[in-house]
């Protein structure tokens, strides 16, 4: 057991400083608070992206077969963090570079690969991830939307809701039920300009591009485009979930605004006693935040299966967002409640999300009670 | 990053545990509120144990998963001072008491060969004579007293060193409660899965599941707390640990009574044994309000940068 980080670590960490200080735009800050979804961040994150993977910076992590440097996962993990912490100038495109690419390369047929990793190596492909539905929130497993086979093509029908950055998206990484039985579900790689889809977006207080409805009405989709065997989309999932496992750093951008709000707060000379002890224990639930996704960092660079640890690094990231937002709230309600500091609305509205999107706070809980308490299951495993 | 043991921590705690395992129940017909173990303190002094930080090939991080591991069983004995403070003051021999003032109780001041007196201008480091001291009888699972007078011997260290035994100090609480909770857990979660009620193990009912799993996330948080900051050594690193170790005391004490029912309240139930020395705990060397000032001290000193970027050195 150790602490430190290596050199090489810390290069990186200083490549992707300067990286950022020389590309993003003086007006970044107002941009990154229209969130990853918005058409401004998308479309930026459209020559952010190649300038990012003409710096080596996109995908390093990927094997060098399909154009990456074979990279560490912590290589990966400093420069998500750093993103994060800097507003996620790649847009929606982390979805691609952390589990949309590596999963194709994983189930992909040779003609997936080929279409689908090039596009996400040059760093201007939008994918949406159509997995959640009104019927399937945490119990994924209950979705509705069909895939009904008819020769070597399907039709899809249903609906899926939440579905972050779809208006803009090219692609869907859409799950639906191959057949009637609950866990008889394909993975499919779906264009969204298809004919038969239509994307309502919804609005809402996390930002544009968030959050929209997507309506699936004899969308034809051709077997080739479908991830892996018919019926096999769980195991599909699973692998890319596996790949999720570590998270959005959300503790970063969290750090990154509290120290915003002491910065205010001493400049109006309020930096009480009493405040500096609540800043402390805000600061201090992103450390432990911190160092459980470490840990989680340190499993996945060994290839050790995912333990309960990924449910205590998400609930700790939970109550470390909770604890900030409740911190500018308490003592800094004017930058909240103004366009005075960009970065901390930017953070309350992705803030709001973290106890609820990928696996809701109280399922962590439910996954440290069975797998780290030996507890009985309870309902909704 | 590496969250792995090495082998050598591994053949550390492996040897270790030989030593702990008869200490690892609690004592049968106990019924005291303090089990303060002569025998365990006398083995870990004999054992060379205690001196671990100084042993080549070994530093602090290794002293605090000894204080961790042996604060988890349910005796009390002093480890914390006498493996991270005793290499800074020479090392005169084990227990090491810590005090937070003259009249004010301290753990282990009628056991301790030293005590090391914290004041505002550093720290007094002398014996503590057994006619200058009270006795205290209380609850709290650790043997207290109070010191009458500053001891007749005591050397006064000011500066790097002063500054170097209180950060010691909070980092040695930070291990020690983590381990202390860890124990008061384990007993716990063991208790509501063989207590039935409504025709059910209790720990089958989410409402006490979701409050154990948010215990167990707070305690292993603490746990790599402390042990990061034993292994950085520095003032952000130690407040850091203490203020969140002393603000996720509370919880845990308040939830293993709570679902070991009216039984956790007895004696002849060793729950207290971790619980109330946890209670000591959460108010030492100042307890959250004095670890969140200096933690402040530390993260925006003089002043936040502007931007909020933070560094990760
Ligand atoms: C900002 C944002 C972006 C999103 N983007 C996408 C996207 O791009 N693609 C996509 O597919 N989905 C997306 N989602 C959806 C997300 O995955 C779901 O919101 C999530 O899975 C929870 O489902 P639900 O909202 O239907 O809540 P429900 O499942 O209805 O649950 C509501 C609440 O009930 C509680 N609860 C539920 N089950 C249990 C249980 N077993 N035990 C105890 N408590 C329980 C939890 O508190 C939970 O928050 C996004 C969500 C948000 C907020």
């Amino acid at each position: 057991m150790e602490f430190g980080w290596t050199e090489a670590q810390q290069a990186v960490r200083g490549k992707v400083c300067s990286f950022l200080d020389a590309h993003l735009p003086s007006r970044w800050e107002q941009m990154a608070c229209l969130s990853p979804g918005s058409e401004a961040v998308t479309n930026f994150s459209k020559s952010f992206c190649p300038s990012l993977a003409e710096a080596g910076l996109l995908i390093p992590h990927w094997p060098a077969e399909y154009g990456g440097a074979d990279a560490s996962t912590w290589e990966h993990f400093i420069i998500g963090e750093q993103m994060w912490e800097a507003g996620e100038p790649r847009g929606p495109q982390y979805y691609n570079v952390n589990w949309i690419g590596p999963t194709i390369m994983k189930f992909g047929a040779p003609e997936q690969k080929e279409l689908h990793l090039n596009r996400m190596r040059q760093g201007d492909v939008i994918w949406c991830q159509g997995f959640s539905e009104p019927s399937g929130g945490s119990d994924l497993a209950a979705l509705r939307t069909r895939a009904e086979r008819k020769d070597d093509r399907y039709l899809i029908n249903g609906s899926k809701i939440w579905t972050s950055y779809a208006r803009l998206a090219e692609f869907c990484f859409l799950l639906a039920r191959t057949s009637s039985e609950r866990r008889a579900i394909s993975v499919f790689l779906l264009p969204m300009d298809r004919p038969g889809i239509t994307v309502r977006p919804i609005q809402s207080v996390v930002g544009d591009g968030d959050l929209h409805e997507v309506f699936f009405d004899d969308v034809e989709v051709h077997e080739s485009e479908r991830l892996g065997p018919e019926g096999g989309g769980w195991e599909v999932v699973r692998y890319a979930l596996n790949f999720e496992r570590i998270g959005i750093p959300r503790y970063a951008l969290a750090l990154r605004t509290l120290h915003r709000s002491v910065a205010a707060l001493i400049r109006d000379d309020g930096f009480s006693e009493a405040v500096q002890g609540a800043a402390a224990s805000a600061y201090a639930a992103c450390e432990a935040a911190r160092l459980l996704v470490y840990e989680v960092v340190d499993q996945r660079a060994r290839s050790s299966p995912s333990t309960g640890i990924t449910s205590m690094a998400r609930y700790a990231i939970v109550t470390a967002e909770r604890g900030v937002a409740d911190f500018v709230l308490d003592w800094t309600p004017h930058l909240f409640a103004s366009d005075e500091d960009p970065m901390v609305a930017t953070h309350h509205k992705r803030a709001i999300a973290a106890g609820i999107a990928v696996g809701a706070a109280e399922i962590q809980l439910n996954l440290i009670a069975r797998d780290m308490l030996g507890l009985g299951a309870s309902r909704g495993l | 990053m590496d969250f792995e043991l090495s082998s050598d921590q591994k053949l550390l705690l492996t040897s270790l545990e030989g030593l702990l395992d008869p200490f690892r129940s609690p004592p049968i017909g106990g019924h005291r509120y303090v089990e303060y173990s002569v025998e365990l303190q006398a083995e870990l002094i004999k054992s060379g144990f205690l001196d671990v930080a100084s042993e080549s090939g070994y530093g602090l991080l290794d002293a605090a998963l000894l204080v961790e591991e042996i604060a988890s069983c349910p005796v009390s004995v002093e480890v914390a001072a006498s493996t991270l403070i005793s290499p800074l003051i020479g090392g005169f021999g084990s227990p090491i008491a810590l005090s937070w003032g003259v009249d004010r109780p301290a753990r282990y001041l009628k056991q301790a060969k030293i005590v090391c007196l914290f004041r505002h201008d550093g720290v007094l480091v002398g014996t503590p004579a057994p006619d200058e001291l009270d006795p205290i009888e209380s609850v709290v699972a650790y043997p207290l007293a109070t010191l009458r007078a500053v001891p007749s011997d005591a050397v006064h260290y000011t500066g790097n060193i002063a500054a170097t035994i209180r950060r010691r100090a909070l980092i040695g609480i930070a291990a020690e409660a983590a381990g202390v909770m860890r124990g008061a857990l384990q007993l716990t979660v063991q208790y509501v899965k063989d207590r039935q009620q409504f025709g059910h193990p209790l720990g089958d009912f989410q409402a006490i599941q979701h409050r154990l799993a948010e215990d167990a996330q707070l305690i292993h948080a603490c746990r790599t707390l402390a042990f990061r900051a034993a292994y950085e050594d520095d003032d952000r690193h130690a407040a850091v640990a203490c203020l969140y170790a002393q603000e996720a005391i509370r919880k845990i004490i308040y939830d293993c009574h709570q679902f070991s029912g009216a039984m956790g309240l007895t004696l002849e139930y060793p729950l207290h044994l971790w619980t109330y020395r946890l209670k000591y705990l959460q108010g030492e060397a100042g307890g959250k309000a004095r670890q969140g000032q200096l933690l402040a001290q530390e993260v925006w000193r003089p002043q936040a940068a502007a931007d909020g970027r933070q560094a990760y050195a």
